[in-house]
């Protein structure tokens, strides 16, 4: 073996050490970092230290305390919530910007794609004074005669958190949309026309279903990203809106329970998992549902 | 030939000027402190006046603290600022030195409550005395002067229904107990038996209800504070919280409670490694001075043990902060409150 290897000439052992180093990185950064996690959430914790021996209590725990699981299945809908919404308004975006032409097109996209150079919390921040009871939004309603009076029903709830995990996600709804609208051919669009569709069927039966897979990855993606936040919910879910990230976190912080924390993690990775492949699932067969 | 003589006398200033300077620096008081707690002036001040130098390395948390004290075993610093809750857990370790007040004419002349070190939980153990208090400051209750009539003496406004949704309170389990535990009139709030946790928990969850959001940073809470109508603010941050917020324009006032303010105390603590003792008790007498403890307060807006500050009047109950019973059962409470709907 070694002798091969010393035989060999620079060039196939220098892409042997890539292939090396590429299968290596994601092991080592990815699949060992998830085994440690995945083997914490079977230790437990005694008087602040933990424990290193198996037990399934944290999962035992998990599915029996009456905290986690309506909690967790709460934000589950919350997420999912987001999704839509997401979609429901990045959709109309990314078409409109597949008919615009040439170079207005991606200028239009990179702006719509700038709140994502800023810093999150200074967004989360943003949208918050926006969202108060003296916030724009509510002298904005109340100016135009829609609201009486200010309205608590923005801020420091559910809605809140719907709102501003909508309005920080949106950019990666629309690219992923926008994408697969524009690899659509053109001369299906016109021989559709040609064949004398009105332009809502053509609509209906070429444009959509073969977005469908920008959609899916759009909606797992904005999915994702909202049930692994936990800043958005602490700063604007207020009292009611308490979502599984904030448990999560607050086994790594204040608790100091690590153990309990991965099983709480775990749990997460399982659905995020399972989003990812759905995603993936529809965003690999454009043709089943055309 | 003659270079090489060069060569060697250079080499022999060189090592001479090396043990001149680690001769200096082993004379020169290490000093382990928070920000603000050994100010370049006073430090030049107290050189000035004592002809011993100082050298300080400021810390940033709790934890780097007992990791550079623990991690030498008390040999890589002479003094350091630690505060009551965290004290004892040197002592147990056996990491800092018993200090002889008899030492420190100024701390004869502190505020009254700070005069006999017995009474000031959590610096002595067996009668010995580890910690001389320096800076602390109270989490009293910051109200709105306008919206709150008349002008509440205990925290049991805050479950006043009169302000439901303008109330905001600190997102922390640990504090969380102790105040309401407080409230409920316990003695001992850090150490809650299980009738008392479920008596505690149920007022949470009624205290929850009548709260606008939980905060976590003083910025935070000011920024809630702008842009919500917040009435009464649980005020994690002190004085510091409150000057901020006068300082925007606000109308609010701060108040400790009359059942007793939560607060933390900061306290010079001599190491086991300590150098020269003279020379830390020096330090420590000298840190008590009026002139160091007006500026201190000035400078941080936290209180001072020597002069009063808005931190606590008099005859305010101050409650010092010590290690709870159990710090993740509590953590898991206060989830569940927050859980409940």
């Amino acid at each position: 073996m070694s002798e091969a290897g010393s035989t060999l000439p620079a060039e196939k052992r220098l892409s042997l050490l890539v292939t090396v180093l590429a299968f290596a990185l994601p092991v080592v950064f990815v699949l060992v970092p998830l085994a440690i996690f995945l083997g914490y959430s079977f230790f437990s914790v005694d008087q602040g230290t933990i424990v290193y021996g198996f037990s399934l209590g944290n999962y035992v725990r998990f599915f029996t305390d009456p905290v986690f699981l309506p909690v967790f299945w709460n934000t589950i809908v919350l997420c999912v919530s987001v999704a839509i919404v997401c979609i429901l308004l990045a959709y109309p975006a990314a078409y409109f910007l597949t008919t615009l032409k040439g170079r207005w097109r991606y200028a239009l996209l990179m702006l719509l794609l700038v709140p994502l150079l800023m810093s999150y919390v200074i967004k989360i921040y943003a949208i918050r004074s926006i969202l108060g009871l003296n916030g724009f939004l509510n002298k904005a309603l109340v100016a135009l005669g829609i609201l009486q009076e200010p309205s608590t029903l923005f801020v420091f709830n559910m809605n809140a958190i719907l709102l501003t995990l909508t309005l920080l996600l949106i950019p990666f709804a629309i690219l992923p949309i926008f994408l697969s609208l524009e690899r659509i051919p053109q001369v299906l669009l016109r021989a559709s026309d040609d064949l004398g569709a009105s332009g809502l069927q053509t609509f209906l039966r070429i444009t959509l279903p073969l977005s469908l897979p920008g959609v899916a990855s759009a909606a797992s993606f904005v999915f994702v990203l909202a049930i692994g936040d936990f800043l958005t919910p602490q700063m604007v879910g207020g009292i009611s809106g308490f979502t599984f990230g904030r448990i999560l976190y607050s086994q790594f912080g204040t608790a100091y329970n690590w153990p309990f924390g991965a099983a709480l993690s775990v749990a997460l990775a399982v659905v995020v998992i399972a989003a990812i492949l759905i995603g993936e699932r529809f965003g690999r067969n454009p043709g089943t549902s055309a | 030939m003659g270079l090489k003589k060069a060569f060697l006398r250079l080499a022999t200033i060189g090592l001479s000027i090396g043990l001149m300077t680690s001769a200096a620096l082993a004379a020169n008081l290490r000093v382990l402190a928070w920000d603000g707690y050994a100010d370049a002036d006073w430090v030049k001040d107290f050189t000035a006046a004592t002809g011993i130098g100082v050298d300080v390395v400021f810390i940033g948390s709790d934890d780097e603290i007992w990791a550079k004290i623990k991690g030498s075993e008390g040999q890589d610093f002479d003094v350091f600022a630690v505060n009551t809750a965290q004290l004892q857990r040197y002592i147990k370790a056996d990491l800092v030195s018993p200090i002889d007040v008899t030492k420190l004419p100024n701390q004869k002349d502190v505020l009254p409550r700070f005069r006999d070190l017995t009474a000031v939980s959590g610096v002595t153990k067996d009668g010995k005395v580890y910690g001389i208090p320096f800076c602390f400051d109270s989490i009293g209750l910051i109200y709105d002067t306008d919206k709150v009539k008349p002008a509440p003496t205990s925290m049991s406004v805050l479950w006043d229904p009169a302000y439901k949704g303008k109330v905001l309170a600190y997102d922390n389990g640990e504090h969380n107990f102790s105040f309401t535990a407080l409230t409920l009139g316990y003695k001992d709030p850090f150490n809650l038996d299980e009738e008392q946790m479920a008596a505690v928990k149920a007022k949470l969850v009624e205290l929850k209800r009548n709260v606008l959001s939980f905060y976590t940073t003083a910025d935070e809470a000011q920024q809630i504070y702008q842009n919500n109508d917040v009435a009464l603010i649980w005020a994690n941050y002190g004085q510091q919280q409150v000057k901020a917020l006068q300082k925007i324009g606000a109308h609010v006032a701060y108040v400790n409670p009359s059942e007793g303010a939560l607060a933390w105390l900061d306290n010079w603590v001599i190491s086991k490694g300590v150098r020269d003792n003279a020379a830390a008790e020096k330090w420590i007498d000298f840190m008590l001075s009026k002139k160091v403890g007006g500026e201190l307060s000035e400078r941080t807006g936290f209180g001072n043990t020597v002069t009063e500050t808005g931190s606590a009047g008099g005859n305010d109950k101050l409650v010092w902060l010590n290690n709870v019973e159990d710090p993740l059962k509590r953590s898991d409470m206060w989830n569940e409150v927050k859980a409940t709907p």
